[in-house]
């Protein structure tokens, strides 16, 4: 073995130095040249990179030198960095084609009772039999699990899982624990089949969230009792050494399970015994066998091998995408085929810091706003992948036409604006009696020059572009923004600290909004506006700028519990004006939940509009909730 | 003779100590003087969509317990020698849970392996261009000169990009990323070996067409000083041939050039970071930066200290070896 090691060590060093440049050798020409004289130098790194070859051993019994390509389908821009581990209770795996729970649960390995389609706001039964129901005092949801659902060890995933799953969460304060906790109390296996969650009830004896308790079943993985009890005693009760577990033993129930990983690529094998080929869910298997994510180090890197054909499907921002085949024909492709190429679904956002002198008036806030140029944030920073405001006019809700029929768009319109109005601005200030009054070109408030920062973590060159269009809107009115870019590190530290006044260097910051989900639009308007995160030591929900308006709050409190649609229509049009009158934040442009860009050099029948099924299959990358719909309709272009 | 010796080498052993006892302690001190909080990164992971206050911050303190931040820096330091004298570097903050020591064993075999023969093959090509330019003078050096300035005063980046583009988007000859195809898992066949030399050839020549610039302006410089040394002239009187006098020529004007060598040996585990970017291509550089950029501070310890020992023994190697090549240094030394 240590021979071989060192044979192939010995051969690779001798090759690079002898090989030239630009001429890829034939074997033959190989063969002589392992025997030049460079014995010196090929001796010396034999010592210290015996590792190498044995840290790439494979580690899988099947032993294929090369995945075919046409059983692989290939994946960039979910999995940055080598994958630490496969434990679905923890949320430090860095998998991400695994491991992803949340708004549109990723079910490629693990699998949610119900899949959420973004595209028509519905929820799919995957685990679950049929759709679930409220009871008629709206404080337990009730839905069964179909007698077809089987763990990869071929035992039946039963109502009992879903139980034990959430008994589990709760016990370890996991990540999935903590959030719900104040929404679900218990859930209980009435039978094998049937499942029970009872809603937390508030002082009244209502459900105190019932969108947070519906959103549970599309969100979250079932995982298996009997692998959990193994894996508790395993970390002896103890919650960090549980969350800290890799869980290489995992017992899941999705199609796909590990098959490869190091720190070049993830790859994923078919289970051909998947539970889901039953008739009563997808009737057939997934078409690829293999789903493999070769791990880049920047995004152009991933661009380059979409190009190739080495990527088929891309969720990663690729500049230009356009350019790949406009100007190159490569069969490349985005789900709409014209600007923005995607379905926009979250709302990247500038946030005032609400304590900065100056950014406590309106007029300062309003000015600074309407006098962006959106329309160069979205050439420049977003290459046309976002939709504009005059296609679609701010408010709080996405892009989607299910967010966006939520409110009264007559209603809003004086409050909306679609940025570059200069002049306006001026004479917003002009008239709050914000003017330069010393000359110098800057206009004062209370004696105090308006001089502020705008800041986004550094790298994030997107975000870097949209935060210079603000600052050069503010030179244009009077008002100096200069711009600032610390590492993500040291930012997030200071921006989730929300128990005290942001310090200076942070007035004008950027941070993002939630995307599509069940709980959408309440869920982003809540991290947008609502006060209850102000205070919080450590806050990842929102509300950064710290704004605080108790008929806001108000209007967050009851949208959950509302189920008349003409009710909830004016609700958030109410919140939609509170928004665009107070400006505490406003959005820069929209993004997409997933980019979605296929190569259909090898697959084909990817998810486009008006492709044709029913119901549609969104853009989220064949994997993540209804999305996933894709891998059982995807064709090989030769067969 | 050997007791100037033994003091000359127990005087450099005294020195290698108390610099290694110093880049111990800044390894330490200085990653953690750094703005921004590693633990609030974790607990950014745990914490997403997280809304009860209670909730966040028990995580938070969880995980500062469990990698000790909250303890006073003296505390965490003698932990740390403690751990470290046993060869336990803990967990890495940035990729929790793994641990450091793992972290760097599957990235440093990739980056010695690259860096190292493309540090040699650098310097044995550039010295050899530097060494004849200063010899054969005239057309040779003319081309050489600028060719190597240009060379060597080329951002490493672009070299790379420029390779990337023409030999391996444009003209298709090389694979663009990763340390082999993608497509491939690692296994002992032909195709492997051969994927693996493939994609080693753009990284290696980017690396070594940066080097070699500056090695050969060293090397000429210093063979031009010594080809008209008071020596080589008096060679030449005495009729010495050529191809001697040369020979004595080169060893002298090598000797700066095996301490350059020696400090590129030691500070390659830090990784060709422009490289492992442009290419994709597996090592610690990318994973020293993201440990830099996530205040990892027991990966950045770990990585620092072991570029500190190897730079220090390279140099206390080379220092040693020098007392015994060239007894001027000793001499200079002991007295």
């Amino acid at each position: 073995m240590r021979k071989s090691i060192l044979f192939v060590v010995s051969l690779l060093v001798a090759l690079s130095l002898v090989l030239p440049a630009c001429a890829p050798p034939a074997p033959e020409v190989i063969e002589k040249t392992v025997e030049v004289p460079v014995e010196v130098e090929v001796e010396v790194p034999v010592e210290v990179t015996v590792e190498v070859p044995v840290e790439v051993t494979p580690i899988v019994e099947e032993d294929p030198t090369a995945l075919p390509r046409n059983e692989t389908m290939y994946f960039n821009g979910q999995q940055w960095g080598p994958v630490v581990g496969w434990n679905p209770y923890s949320s430090s795996n860095n998998n991400a084609m695994a491991i992803s729970q949340g708004d549109n649960a990723r079910v490629v390995m693990f699998e949610t009772p119900y899949l959420y389609n973004m595209l028509d706001g519905q929820m799919y039964p995957l685990l679950a039999d049929g759709p679930w129901s409220w009871n008629a005092d709206m404080t337990e949801i009730t839905f069964k699990i179909k007698k077809a659902a089987k763990w990869s060890d071929g035992t039946p995933l039963t109502a009992e899982d879903v139980a034990y799953t959430w008994a589990t969460h709760v016990k370890y304060n996991t990540p999935t624990g903590a959030a719900n906790v104040d929404y679900i109390d218990t859930i209980e296996a009435v039978d094998a089949q049937t499942v029970v969650i009872k809603a937390k009830l508030d002082a009244d004896g209502k459900t105190v969230n019932p969108l947070a308790v519906a959103a549970y079943v599309s969100s979250n993985y079932v995982l298996q009792k009997a692998w959990t009890e193994t894996l508790e005693a395993r970390a002896g009760g103890d919650a960090t050494e549980l969350l800290a577990d890799t869980a290489e033993d995992v017992v899941y129930s999705g199609p796909y399970t590990k098959f490869f990983a190091d720190d070049q690529k993830v790859i994923y094998v078919r289970d051909d015994n998947y539970w889901g080929q039953d008739a009563s869910m997808w009737g057939k298997l997934p078409a690829p066998k293999y789903l493999a994510h070769t791990i880049f180090k920047d995004n152009a890197a991933g661009s380059v091998a979409l190009a190739k054909g080495e990527v088929d499907v891309s969720q990663q921002f690729n500049s230009n995408i356009q350019l790949l085949w406009l100007s190159y024909g490569l069969p490349i492709s985005t789900y709409l085929p014209e600007a923005p190429y995607g379905i926009g679904a979250s709302l990247p956002t500038a946030y005032y810091n609400l304590n900065s002198p100056g950014l406590d008036q309106v007029a300062v806030r309003k000015a600074i706003a309407i006098a962006v140029d959106y329309p160069t944030i979205i050439a420049n920073a977003m290459t046309n992948q976002s939709a504009t405001f005059d296609q679609v006019p701010r408010s709080l809700m996405n892009p989607t036409d299910g967010e966006q029929a939520l409110y009264d768009h007559d209603a809003v319109a004086d409050l909306q604006w679609a940025g570059n109005d200069i002049e306006g601005a001026k004479k917003l200030l002009d008239d709050a009696g914000i003017v330069d009054s010393d000359g110098d070109g800057w206009r004062e408030y209370n004696g105090q020059k308006l001089s502020y920062i705008a800041t986004c973590p550094n790298g994030w060159s997107d975000w870097q572009a949209a935060i210079e269009v603000v600052a050069a809107a503010g030179q244009e009115i009077g008002i100096e923004i200069s711009s600032s870019y610390p590492e993500w590190s040291v930012y997030q530290t200071i921006v989730t600290k929300s128990d005290a006044p942001l310090p200076e260097g942070y007035d004008i910051f950027m941070m993002w909004s939630d995307g599509a989900g069940p709980t959408q639009p309440w869920g982003r308007i809540r991290h947008l506006l609502s006060s209850e995160f102000v205070g919080m030591a450590s806050n990842w929900n929102g509300n950064w700028g710290q704004y605080s308006n108790p008929d806001v709050d108000a209007l967050i409190q009851a949208i959950p519990g509302e189920t008349d649609p003409a009710k909830l229509k004016e609700m958030y049009t109410e919140l939609v004006k509170m928004y665009l009158t107070d400006i505490p934040s406003f959005t820069l442009m929209y993004r997409p939940q997933s980019f979605h860009a296929v190569n259909e050099t090898v697959w084909t029948n990817f998810p486009h509009q008006d492709d044709g099924t029913d119901p549609p299959v969104p853009p989220l990358d064949c994997t993540d909730g209804w999305g996933v719909a894709c891998l059982y309709n995807v064709t090989l272009v030769s067969p | 003779m050997l007791k100037a010796y033994q003091k000359y080498f127990l005087n450099k052993l005294g020195w290698f100590l108390v610099t290694f006892v110093c880049a111990f302690i800044l390894n330490f001190i200085l990653p953690r003087l750094m703005p921004g909080d590693p633990v609030a990164a974790i607990v950014s992971r745990f914490a997403q969509g997280l809304s009860n206050a209670t909730g966040v911050q028990a995580i938070y303190q969880q995980y500062t317990e469990l990698f000790g931040t909250n303890r006073p820096m003296l505390e965490q330091f003698f932990i740390y020698v403690r751990n470290v004298v046993r060869g336990d570097f803990g967990f890495s903050f940035s990729m929790y849970p793994r641990t450091v020591a793992d972290v760097l064993k599957s990235a440093i075999g990739w980056t010695i392996c690259l860096q190292f023969p493309a540090i040699i093959v650098g310097w044995l090509i550039g010295n050899t261009l530097g060494a004849l330019a200063a010899y054969l003078k005239g057309g040779f050096d003319k081309v050489l000169m600028p060719v190597s300035i240009f060379a060597s005063n080329f951002p490493a980046f672009g070299m790379a990009i420029i390779f990337l583009v023409i030999l391996g988007v444009g003209l298709e000859w090389f694979p663009t990323s990763g340390g082999y195809g993608f497509d491939m898992i690692p296994n002992f066949s032909w195709e492997f070996i051969w994927s693996v030399i493939v994609h080693y050839q753009l990284p290696f020549w980017s690396i070594v067409t940066i080097a070699i610039g500056g090695q050969a302006i060293g090397m000429r410089s210093m063979s031009i000083y010594e080809l008209n040394a008071d020596y080589v002239k008096y060679a030449r009187f005495m009729g010495i041939q050529d191809k001697k006098i040369i020979g004595y020529v080169f060893r002298n004007a090598m000797l700066p050039q095996i301490t350059g060598l020696a400090l590129s040996i030691g500070t390659m585990v830090g990784g060709a970071l422009f490289v492992e970017i442009v290419f994709s291509y597996p090592g610690l550089g990318y994973t020293l930066l993201n440990g830099v950029m996530g205040g990892d501070y027991p990966l950045i310890s770990a990585s620092t200290l072991i570029i500190t020992v190897m730079v220090l023994s390279a140099n206390f190697i080379i220092e040693i070896l020098y007392g015994i090549i060239d007894p001027r240094i000793k001499a200079a030394q002991a007295d």
